[in-house]
């Protein structure tokens, strides 16, 4: 029964389950925010039931999940635009020999392509593959440095999704449905799990690459789940939050004594009106204050020795990926839940030899450099790292021979840390690279493999819309217990 | 122990006192468990269901003994509840649900009561219920207070005190009009002494035009209203009028039933105009994908999918989604159902139309006026001129050449999507690249081609019909190429050499408009002109199909002559090319110049000659003479009186007219279709698995369609807003309440289904939902109603009994204390600065926003934003031009929706970032910059004078002397600072002192602690609260 109460996360029953432990919250929020609340308001607070009052506790405190957990924070490094596995994950021999010639006609029947005529040659790999660590996984010449941490990763060959154009792909990726409006993944994570950072957003995200996210901000949008668990976007030059330096003329005297004149008017305000969300408001004013600083200090590389630097290929003021990796260890070490680090150049219809040999360059040295610094860091044990795009790309070729079409049957990607089983290749593709042949893994069960490691039952991490319980994986989603540690 | 106190909690406090009344109403408090418990697998959806049972069937569930009436020991559905065993018990485990011991306690004393099932009161249409009796008759204002009271009654619990005035005339402004009280308004209510000085102010802000700002931008929320297309290339859309024929709707109070009629098929109500065509811009109002690979059918259905949604939330309170894919497993909806209602909408075009504002109506009438004038004194002073019109016409008539469509059998297949018409045209769709080279090829076995031909057509998709896919309709032709090889050896290709080139249209030689010039216009030399320019080998040079506003919209075609006639031998490739070059730098905008749909074809015809004729006019010269229209042979009149040299002085007068034709705007709205679509039921919701065929009709638990013989959507239109329709006036009288109140008597506004908690004051529900109807579906007689109530006119007070015994505020013995809505949040402090400009409609505005915002990597492409300029950017947050991937950071971060999908409900969250928005965006620091001189020019001469009206100004009441003291102490200090030399004056005021001195005749040093001050005040918690 106990189990029951501590799993309920949806707030209609959580209002129920924890009406004890919200009483206990609020009164930890009240102390901790040393709001100073005449004895009167307070006691008014604490006999003020479940529903509007409810949001005067703070709704990002920290929560457990289900049951425990091997994860607690998540870095997804989302190569928008759909990275081509045979370029880089996925080796493919037999595809490499009959390049040139047309793939068989069944394979084709009922498939559809964005742009080709499926009935388009096959295209070999355009790199050289070879073994790597004692794993002996195969990764392509293109990724010399995540080779040097292969043994950390597990790399799965048998991704597959349902979308094959951009928008819906990466939505479907990010927030389990192809549809604008869902929640996503961040979204979910913070709802069941809160925030462990008093200072910064508990979900940050970072854009990076040729282009925006084709989803927009659909992909950290938090849907029907309450606004405050949207991910915030952070850029790593200029203002990393919108609106975070004060206005011209406002020094930090200026804006204290203001702040505490607001403050001050507002608590006599909830001294007299008693309506816990005056309370909330304050706390987020302070809160606000506390960014001004903690932000801008959380996103210095400044003081980052020369060699986690070099080890990045990081640049101070630069608006890289690189940089973003690196910020995406120091944000999750200040207790930021979830960092998702877009970086959309991967659509490589054309341009594919080149354009593979472009992004890998932004990008290997990188993820391998975020892979190893939180190991050394010993934060990789419960710290999941998510590499991969939205959907993978055809054997066949696009245009002359340098170029590949969407394809949403099978791609690749890669998971590190927070209970991944490590140096493992899962899955695999048929010999063309078409069509998964072994252990497929649909975005529904990577997305019920990510809350199993965050320590949720996917089933029941649910919010209620629209009168029907929704969740992350809809009605679908299986674990992947084989690359569990 | 612990479970009870869980489930108890579960149950609203109400549904206890039915146990000890009565009879236990089955629809509010049985359905309610079954649905939520049982349904999932004994409920109305096959695919998952159990054991045959369906437990919403009293047959189905008596006739299988899961429910015995009157013995409830005997029933199996109660020995399954009750049972310990893990494989027997009901629900089972892995279902994570159980029933409470209240619940069953229902259960059993329902089943001894006779089981008896009652329809889901939201299905039985609303009839006017009975007045309840009260005690504290005192404070009745109208029925409303009736309702309220007697349940509050009930619950023992003490109504309400009235606000005070100045609460009361702050939150009237608020909730009418979305602005808060000048201190002059406020000060005028106040002084009011008489008994309706309230109903009079009520009756003055329901007659103001920002009225319909208010509301029109409520019911934008349920229109999923937003300036762009949505998903990846997210382009601009131009849907202003469909936003400002809402707040005019509002504000004229048009009948809420013409209100929706108007919104789903304006297009076929008869005699509606253009105003109510412009209303259909709700069913376009969905997202538009044109990303490379989209098919357009598969995004097509995706809108459809999203209409259905809209109407279901916004107009029924019904969730449809479910059953877009399976019979729905909780309300009586099923797959069936759901594509009979698809299928009353599925007959239309996605078309833009031309749209006028009233002047440009008034000036393209005169235009039109006079053009007619004109040729009426030609007809005047000419009499023989219907004998020479005939005669021209019967020569025009001869000369016609016959042309032979070529139908492509090999067209591109790429990001541009080509579909093939039955005419053998085709049109272009889906992404638009504003660089284009398109070859189309065919085999034939043709022997000679004197010409060939390119028809330009309009089609109903195109933008406001073409025959271009630019923004204005239009398409230019940069190269027209054509070649021939044996079809045995393709290889062989010969290019065919064109001289000569005549069209029927061809405007002089000038330079692109901005919206296709290159990144860098001064280098850009590309030209448009006549149709020479797509034969001279010159790709800067091309023809278009734009002779400028009032004429550019038809079709249009060209010839095109080879050097010498083509003479071929056995069967060949004939293979065309449009090189279309002349489009703008972002192919993520709307920069396209393409043209939209085309038709090829040839002649042998020795005798081609050149010729001026329109395509129309040729149309119309193909139609026997007897059978041509009176508007034909008008058009046939002007063609002929421009031959005419004669008339040269009055042709020259009339092309003079037509270079004064207004510049108009374009709306997306819906065309009907010649041939509706026929509409199948998609398989697991998939367009491409096509089940049985379905026709228009209402679903069975609903009214039927009304038997006109009207169009299937205009019946589906009407039908939404009969009078026994159900839900659609609860749902929107429910809707306005929880606008006021924070929470609908259905607190979940978009279902009113199974699934949905029972109405709190169920009564006063239905005796509003018949208030609407009686009262000609008037939502302003709803909103006068409500704000004259005492219930709305209460305090916001709150005593520790009352927090225990109401916490939701669920029998209103208090008014709300809400956050107002993200628009209320900017509006508040541009009308406190004084900066508000007030001006109603127009296009959608640029408020000051960081350019990284509209770029790569923030944004997929890159976007405009053109700064607003001088008052503009201080317009009503609800004109704000609305991205969806990009929304205004302002309002997005206060909850405002982003119009991805209905939303009838919005979040109201409180952030930090909100936070930063208020102390640091520099709009609202312009707020406070404004204020504070506003706070001088009018706050009379002391400090504490001026706190207090800059107090007033965001709060409407003047501050007590706490308060006064803490702004004194805040000013104090920042006049210290600045005596100590420690302040940046000039930064905080925005300009060089001297430059405010010379303009204002006052200090900025006095200027600079009221800056900080009324930021201050902006920031409070209620500034931005309706209490």
């Amino acid at each position: 029964m106990h189990r029951k109460v501590k799993m309920h996360i949806t707030p209609d029953s959580a209002r129920c389950a924890s009406r004890s432990a919200t009483m206990a919250k609020r009164r930890w929020f009240l102390q901790q925010c040393g709001l100073g609340v005449g004895q009167m308001a307070l006691t008014g607070l604490l006999a003020e039931s479940i529903g509007a009052a409810e949001t005067g506790v703070n709704p990002l405190a920290a929560k457990e999940p289900h049951y425990p957990a091997t994860a607690k924070n998540v870095i997804l490094l989302f190569m928008g635009g759909g990275p081509s596995q045979f370029e880089m994950l996925d080796f493919k021999p037999t595809l490499e020999k009959l390049d040139g010639t047309l793939p068989p006609a069944d394979l084709l029947a009922g498939y559809r392509a964005a742009f080709i005529n499926p009935n388009s040659k096959l295209l070999g790999p355009k790199y050289k593959f070879a073994r790597h660590g004692e794993s002996g996984a195969q990764l392509s010449e293109m990724l010399p440095h995540t080779a040097g941490v292969v043994d950390d990763l597990c790399i799965i060959r048998s991704m597959k999704t349902d979308a094959f154009n951009h928008a819906p792909a990466q939505l479907l990726m990010s927030t389990g449905s192809p549809q604008f409006g869902r929640p996503s993944m961040g979204s979910w994570v913070t709802y069941g799990l809160g925030s462990e950072s008093r200072d910064l957003p508990a979900y940050i995200v970072f854009n990076s690459g040729k282009k925006g996210p084709s989803g927009g901000n659909g992909n950290w949008n938090s849907g029907f789940l309450p606004t405050l668990h949207s991910g915030v976007e952070f850029r790593s030059s200029g203002d990393p939050v919108l609106y975070l330096s004060n206005p011209g003329g406002v020094d930090q005297t200026v804006q204290r004594q203001t702040l505490d004149a607001i403050n001050q008017l507002n608590r006599g305000r909830l001294d007299i009106v008693g309506d816990p969300e005056i309370a909330t408001r304050i706390n987020s004013y302070e809160m606000a204050f506390r960014m001004q600083s903690s932000a801008p200090e959380a996103m210095s590389l400044a003081n980052e020795p020369k060699h986690v630097l070099e080890m990045y290929g990081a640049k101070p003021g630069e608006t890289s990926f690189a940089n973003n990796c690196l910020l995406a260890r120091r944000l999750v070490q200040k207790g930021v839940r979830f960092v998702q680090l877009f970086h959309e150049s991967w659509d490589q219809h054309g341009d594919l030899k080149n354009g593979i040999a472009r992004n890998c360059k932004d990008t290997d040295q990188a993820c391998a450099a975020l892979i190893r610094d939180l190991k050394q860091q010993g934060m990789l044990k419960d710290t999941l790292v998510i590499w991969g795009g939205e959907f993978g790309r055809t054997p066949m070729v696009q245009g002359g021979s340098d170029g590949r079409d969407h394809h949403p049957n099978s791609f690749s990607m890669w998971l590190a840390g927070g209970g991944i089983k490590p140096g493992v290749t899962y899955g695999a593709t048929d010999e063309l690279g078409f069509n998964i042949a072994e252990n497929p893994v649909h975005v529904h069960d990577l997305h019920a493999t990510i809350l199993h490691l965050l320590g949720f039952n996917h089933k029941q991490l649910t919010h209620r819309f629209q009168g029907r319980d929704y969740r992350l994986t809809d009605v679908h989603g299986e674990i992947v217990r084989d690359i569990l540690a | 122990m612990k479970k009870i106190l869980l489930l108890s909690a579960i149950i609203p406090p109400f549904l206890f006192q039915s146990v000890c009344a009565a009879e236990i109403d089955f629809s509010r408090v049985i359905r309610p468990i079954l649905s939520d418990k049982c349904f999932l697998c004994h409920g109305p959806g096959a695919e998952n269901r159990e054991a045959d049972l369906r437990l919403d069937l009293r047959d189905v569930a008596v006739g299988t003994g899961a429910i015995e009436p009157g013995k409830p020991a005997a029933s199996e559905i109660l020995k399954r509840i009750l049972s310990d065993d893990p494989d027997f018990v009901m629900p089972p485990p892995s279902t994570d649900k159980t029933i409470s011991a209240d619940e069953v306690t229902l259960l059993r004393r329902w089943i001894s009561e006779g089981a008896e099932y009652s329809q889901h009161w939201a299905y039985v249409p609303p009839k006017c219920p009975d007045m309840p009796n009260v005690k504290n008759k005192n404070r009745i204002r109208n029925p409303i207070d009736q309702f309220v009271t007697a349940k509050l009654e009930t619950q023992n619990i003490e109504p309400g005190q009235s606000a005070d005035r100045v609460t009361l005339v702050r939150r009237a402004y608020l909730d009418l009009l979305g602005l808060p009280p000048s201190p002059a308004e406020v000060d005028a209510f106040v002084s009011d002494e008489r008994d309706n000085a309230f109903p009079k102010l009520v009756e003055r802000l329901l007659d103001s035009p920002h009225f319909g700002e208010r509301w029109g931008r409520w019911w934008l929320d349920a229109a999923r209203y937003a300036d762009s297309d949505g998903y990846e290339k997210d382009k601009q859309r131009s849907v202003w009028f469909y936003r400002d024929w809402v707040i005019n709707s509002m504000n004229g109070d048009m009948p809420y039933d013409d209100f929706i009629i108007h919104q789903i098929a304006g297009d076929l109500v008869p005699a509606g105009g253009q105003s109510a065509l412009v209303a259909t811009g709700f069913l376009r109002n969905s997202m538009v994908n044109e990303e490379g690979g989209a098919d357009p059918e598969q995004f097509r259905v995706e809108g459809m999918f999203d209409r259905m949604d809209a109407i279901g939330k916004a107009i029924l309170g019904i969730t449809t989604q479910c059953a877009q894919c399976h019979t729905h497993k909780y309300d009586p909806l099923s797959q069936r159902e759901y594509y009979q209602m698809f299928d009353a909408l599925n007959d239309f075009h996605e078309a833009t139309a031309t749209v006028f504002t009233p002047s440009q109506q008034t000036q393209r009438q005169a235009v039109l006026d006079g053009i007619a004038e004109i040729e009426a004194e030609i007809k005047q002073r000419t009499p023989d001129w219907q004998e020479r019109l005939a005669e021209w016409t019967r020569d025009e008539t001869t000369g016609l050449v016959d042309w032979r469509t070529l139908i492509p059998t090999d067209r591109p297949f790429e990001g541009q999507k080509f579909r093939l018409l039955d005419d053998g045209s085709i049109v272009s769709e889906s992404y638009a690249p504003t660089k284009a080279n398109n070859t189309f090829s065919l085999k034939t076995t043709a022997k000679k081609i004197t010409a060939f031909r390119l028809d330009a057509l309009m089609h109903p998709q195109l933008p406001r019909g073409g025959p271009g896919r630019s923004i204005y309709g239009t398409g230019a032709l940069s190269s027209f190429e054509a070649s021939i090889a044996p079809a045995d050896d393709p290889a062989k290709k010969q290019n065919i050499k064109f001289v000569r080139a005549w069209a029927d249209v061809n405007p002089d030689k000038s330079d692109l408009p901005a919206v296709y010039r290159d990144k860098n216009p001064v280098n850009d030399s590309r030209v448009t002109g006549p149709i020479e320019f797509a034969i001279d080998g010159d790709n800067k040079t091309a023809w278009t199909t734009d002779n400028g506003p009032g004429r550019r919209n038809q079709d249009r075609h060209a010839v095109f002559l080879p050097e010498t006639p083509i003479s071929m031998s056995g069967e060949v490739i004939l293979s065309i090319t449009l090189r279309q070059l002349h489009g703008g730098w972002n192919s993520d905008d709307n920069q396209n110049y393409l043209l939209g749909r085309y038709r090829f074809s040839v002649t042998d015809n020795d005798a081609v000659a050149e010729s001026n004729l329109s395509t129309a006019i040729e149309t119309i010269l193909r139609i026997d003479e007897s059978e041509r229209t009176a508007d034909q042979n008008s058009q046939l009149f002007s063609a002929w009186r421009n031959t005419v040299s004669d008339f040269a002085a009055a042709n020259a007068a009339i092309e003079e007219l037509w270079q004064s034709f207004p510049d108009s705007d374009s709306q997306l709205v819906v065309q009907p279709r010649s041939k509706p679509r026929t509409t199948h039921i998609f398989a697991r919701g998939d367009f491409l698995n096509l089940g049985e065929q379905v026709k228009a009709a209402a679903p069975e638990f609903l009214n039927s369609f009304p038997k006109t013989r009207e169009p299937d959507r205009l019946r589906f239109a009407r039908w939404l807003v009969a009078d026994d329709a159900p839900t659609t006036a609860r749902v929107i009288v429910n809707r306005i309440w929880q606008a006021y109140f924070g929470r609908g008597i259905v607190t979940t506004p978009e279902d009113f289904g199974f699934q949905s908690p029972a109405p709190t004051h169920p009564k006063l529900l239905d005796w509003l939902a018949v208030e609407l109807m009686e009262n000609n579906w008037s939502l302003k007689h709803i909103h006068r109603l409500i704000v004259n109530s005492a219930t709305y006119q209460q305090s916001y007070s709150m005593t520790p009994e009352l927090r225990a015994q109401d916490p939701f505020n669920t029998w209103l013995a208090r008014t709300p204390r809400i956050r107002v809505d993200a628009e209320v949040v900017r509006d508040i402090a541009l009308t406190a600065s004084g900066l508000l400009n007030e001006a109603i409609g127009g296009p959608s505005v640029y408020p000051p926003a960081p350019d990284f915002l509209f770029l790569p990597p923030a944004s997929y492409g890159p976007k405009q934003w053109r700064q607003s300029t001088g008052g503009q950017q201080y317009r009503r947050s609800l004109y704000v031009h609305g991205y969806r991937t990009v929304p205004y950071p302002t309002l997005q971060l206060f909850d405002a929706p982003k119009g991805d999908a209905a939303c009838v409900r919005r979040q109201r969250s409180n952030t930090p970032l909100q936070a930063l928005v208020m102390l640091n965006e520099p709009q609202f620091v312009e707020c406070a910059r404004a204020m504070a001189a506003r706070v001088l020019r009018q706050g009379q001469q002391t400090d504490g004078e001026r706190l207090s009206y800059a107090h007033r100004l965001c709060v409407s009441r003047s501050p007590a002397s706490g308060e006064l003291l803490i702004l004194q102490t805040l000013l104090d200090q920042q006049r210290a600072r600045i005596s100590a030399g420690e302040f940046d004056v000039d930064q905080l005021i925005g300009v060089s002192p001297d430059l405010y001195q010379q303009l204002t005749g006052r200090s900025a040093n006095e200027l600079a602690p009221w800056i900080v001050v009324c930021r201050a005040i902006l920031n409070l918690d209620e500034t931005i609260t309706k209490q």
